[in-house]
């Protein structure tokens, strides 16, 4: 006799429940205490037991409608017990929203599988279009891989509003932290620890299925878990982040984004401030990058900050290296002159003035430097966005209002002997911001306390 | 530079002190604002100081009076042109639309026409329908003038003084219940910029733009909002035309909805142009909710003092649509 899998009474005055993700598929086996399914109320999201071993079967219950409480949406069948046909109509939605709640898993293997997976996919989905939500809900949706159909709105007419998509995303990331390693994926459970596969069938990627660097993104290393994402200061690049990463021994994916006018990104114009941000935001959701931790140097820091005080990304630390936009004072003298700067001794005396002690800067690095920069484009291209960030001695952006909201651990390190930006721009910031002032150090205290700034990274990269 | 008390009334008339002095090209002209002192008392004492010459009572015709300014400058003088109120720029429209707006353009950039013209505005003094209007969007539809609603005593001084300074036409509104307002002012010259908007308030939930005495208003809602545990930005415009749009737009991507709080009629008014104008820009992705609104009714200005509180926004209209907007009921 198989046993019948009800969708059960989870909260007090629940008439009807919605499965937000099935763990199993049709067809796998499952042990009695396996969680099969999770249920998400207006209050909470829980998982539901199998409540005997078996194969399962003729599953009914779709994932994101409503289901009444009682109602059977799967069964499990014993060993020797011969599933009955899975013609079992799905459950019809209370209120009829069809709609998937996450894209299905590839498959990773080649085997065939039992039972077509179908009847745990969406049974249609209605385009976007159709559906009432505020632009913001759509952006957020778009980037975090959240069907907006699947949705309840809590807006006038049910228009589905940023804080829903939000819950959604959130609930989908504590299932994934819930439900380490069991995915439906056709005819095949991937390996516990796959972490990119069930990154991906949770609808809120921590990384992408594979980390493909793009023009403005490098993964500096792959690794297991939420990304590191760096973003280097004016007139730096990707490169610069290496000497730091030497002394930073996490197994963790760090991605380097190169700003407009840097790096890769050269002739990637910006019209300013904002636009740097905006082009970060959009590297990320193009990484596919939902939560990250986030580090950033000078006006890099600056960006980082925009960045974690944004809602494109959940960040959950902010690492700020003698960060810009804390204060209206900048060394002008010094961003026209390095912007401008290619051959090597306007490019030495220049880098001189990042730090305090010029040994640290190797004959490699500055080497490294010019060749970058013999063609002129990054010249060029930094001389015009220059001016827009920085000019009249004065730093045309402040991200300062934005401390007081950062949720997340922030930490800001400074160089007392910073020649570019005052060091005592990081003070009287919000006190939940770790302040860290090496008194003897410059702009660059990645550079000449590599092991310091690396240990007080890994204290905020948990 | 010292700082001291004054009221916005006094603020512009140091500021026109200080352009008269600096600068024998700047005049005044306007009705009665002689021996009388203006309507509102704003050019005060100024014949005394600078002599009939230069503060020129002008008879009542609004469009002589007017065309007179725009000709003068055209010749090379700086006159600021006061209206006994805004409402009377109905008569000098062919000199203000027609001839100021446009003179620089028609001429190939030949001449221009650097007149300042200011205009009492606003309800709320119990002067009826005819005599109570806000009419600075009519002249925000018109490219060649600048436009400008100082809120401040501060920004009264200091945008006036820019508005000398300009050579294009400046129309100034100036609220006729913010003359007696006081505020901190500094001492000799200085220029607020125009087409500069401010934030007043820094908030994260929600942007308040506002103009003029609606500034006011909305920073008195912001502080009741605040008590609710609802945090409002308020934006003062400032200058209706140019607009700065750059701040307007970054405040709504901070904070993902947009209440404009305007006086003058709703319906094709400065908030309606706010409106639009966040509509199409990349604030719009960032919209967690409709933009809203408030503006005067559709209807003349009443005489009846409690009617007259009641066709144009208040504080607690303010504080309620903040809230439906920001719980998301809106």
């Amino acid at each position: 006799m198989p046993t019948e899998v009800i969708l059960p009474k989870v909260d007090m005055d629940m008439a009807t429940g919605r499965i937000s993700r099935w763990f199993v598929e049709e067809g796998a086996a499952v042990k009695k205490g396996d969680v099969l399914f999770e249920i998400e109320t207006d209050k909470a999201a829980m998982e539901i037991d199998a409540p005997a071993s078996g194969t399962l079967a003729n599953v009914t219950g779709r994932e994101g409608v409503d289901i009444p409480v009682g109602e059977a949406v799967a069964w499990i069948y014993a060993e020797g017990e011969t599933p009955a046909k899975a013609d079992a109509a799905p459950i019809p939605a209370v209120p009829s929203v069809p709609g998937p709640a996450a894209p299905p898993a590839p498959a990773a293997n080649g085997a065939a599988p039992a039972v077509s997976a179908s009847q745990i996919e969406p049974v249609g989905s209605e385009p976007v279009a159709g559906i009432r939500a505020t632009p913001l809900a759509r952006r957020l949706a778009r980037q975090r891989n959240v069907d907006l159909a699947a949705l309840d709105g809590t807006g006038p007419k049910g228009r589905v509003q940023a804080k829903d998509v939000e819950r959604a995303a959130t609930v989908a990331a504590e299932a994934r932290e819930r439900a380490p390693a069991v995915v439906p994926a056709a005819g095949h459970t991937p390996a516990r620890g796959d972490v990119e596969v069930r990154a991906r069938a949770v609808g809120q990627a921590t990384a992408p299925i594979t980390r493909q660097s793009s023009a403005a993104s490098t993964w500096l290393r792959q690794g297991e878990g939420t990304p590191l994402v760096l973003i280097h200061g004016f007139g730096s690049e990707t490169a610069s982040w290496r000497p730091l990463l030497t002394a930073f021994d996490r197994a963790m994916p760090i991605l380097s984004i190169d700003l407009p006018g840097h790096g890769a990104a050269v002739d990637l114009p910006a019209g300013g401030f904002d636009d740097l941000v905006a082009h970060v935001e959009s590297e990320l959701a193009a990484q596919n990058i939902g939560v990250a931790h986030l580090a950033g140097h000078s006006l890099g820091g600056a960006a980082a900050a925009a960045v974690a005080a944004g809602v494109a990304v959940e960040a959950r630390s902010l690492l700020l290296i003698a960060p810009a936009g804390l204060g209206p004072e900048i060394n002008t003298g010094f961003t026209e002159g390095f912007a401008a700067a290619h051959d090597e001794t306007a490019l030495r005396t220049w880098m001189r003035e990042l730090v305090a002690d010029p040994a640290v800067l190797s004959d490699g690095f500055v080497n490294a430097t010019l060749r970058a920069r013999a063609d002129g484009r990054l010249p060029a291209a930094q001389t015009r966005l220059g001016p827009l960030l920085f000019s009249q001695a004065t730093q045309r952006f402040s991200v300062r209002g934005l401390f007081e909201r950062l949720a997340m651990p922030v930490k800001v390190i400074a160089g007392g002997a910073d020649r570019i930006i005052p060091s005592r721009h990081v003070q009287g910031l919000p006190g939940h911001v770790g302040v860290h002032l090496f008194a003897g150090l410059g702009h660059m205290p990645q550079l000449e306390a590599r092991e310091a700034v690396a240990r007080l990274l890994a204290e905020i990269v948990r | 530079m010292t700082t001291r008390e004054l009221s916005y009334a006094q603020a512009i008339q140091e500021a026109m002190a200080i352009a008269m002095e600096a600068d024998e090209r700047v005049f005044l002209m306007g009705e009665d604002i002689g021996v009388y002192g203006g309507a509102f008392q704003v050019t005060g004492d100024l014949v005394e100081r600078f002599g009939p010459e230069r503060v020129r009572d002008t008879p009542i015709s609004e469009l002589g009076g007017a065309g007179v300014a725009v000709g003068a400058a055209v010749t090379g003088m700086r006159p600021i042109f006061e209206f006994q109120f805004s409402d009377f720029a109905t008569l000098a429209m062919e000199q203000i639309v027609n001839q100021a707006a446009k003179m620089r353009y028609m001429l190939g950039g030949e001449v221009s026409v650097p007149v300042v013209m200011r205009f009492p505005a606003g309800s709320g003094t119990g002067a009826a329908a005819q005599h109570s209007q806000s009419l600075e969007a009519w002249f925000g539809h018109v490219p060649g003038l600048k436009v400008i609603q100082p809120a401040t005593p501060h920004d009264a001084k200091g945008m006036l003084l820019a508005a000398i300074a300009d050579p294009d036409p400046v129309m100034i509104f100036e609220h006729k219940l913010l003359y007696k307002m006081k505020g901190p002012v500094p001492e000799g010259h200085y220029t607020v910029p125009i087409g500069k908007a401010e934030v007043r308030r820094q908030g994260s939930q929600l942007t308040i733009v506002a103009t003029a005495i609606m500034v006011h208003k909305a920073l008195e809602a912001a502080e009741t909002l605040a008590a609710e545990g609802i945090d409002a930005e308020v934006v003062d415009l400032r200058t209706i035309r140019p607009m700065d749009k750059d701040t307007v737009i970054a405040s709504v991507k901070k904070t993902s909805r947009l209440l404009c709080v305007y006086e003058g009629v709703k319906t094709l008014g400065v908030g309606a142009e706010v409106s639009a104008m966040i509509a199409e820009s990349e604030a719009f992705d960032y919209l967690d909710g409709p933009i809203v609104r408030l503006g005067g009714a559709e209807t003349p200005i009443p005489y009846n003092p409690e009617l007259e509180k009641a066709v144009v926004p208040q504080v607690p209209d303010i504080v309620t649509a903040a809230r439906e907007l920001v719980s998301g009921r809106r």
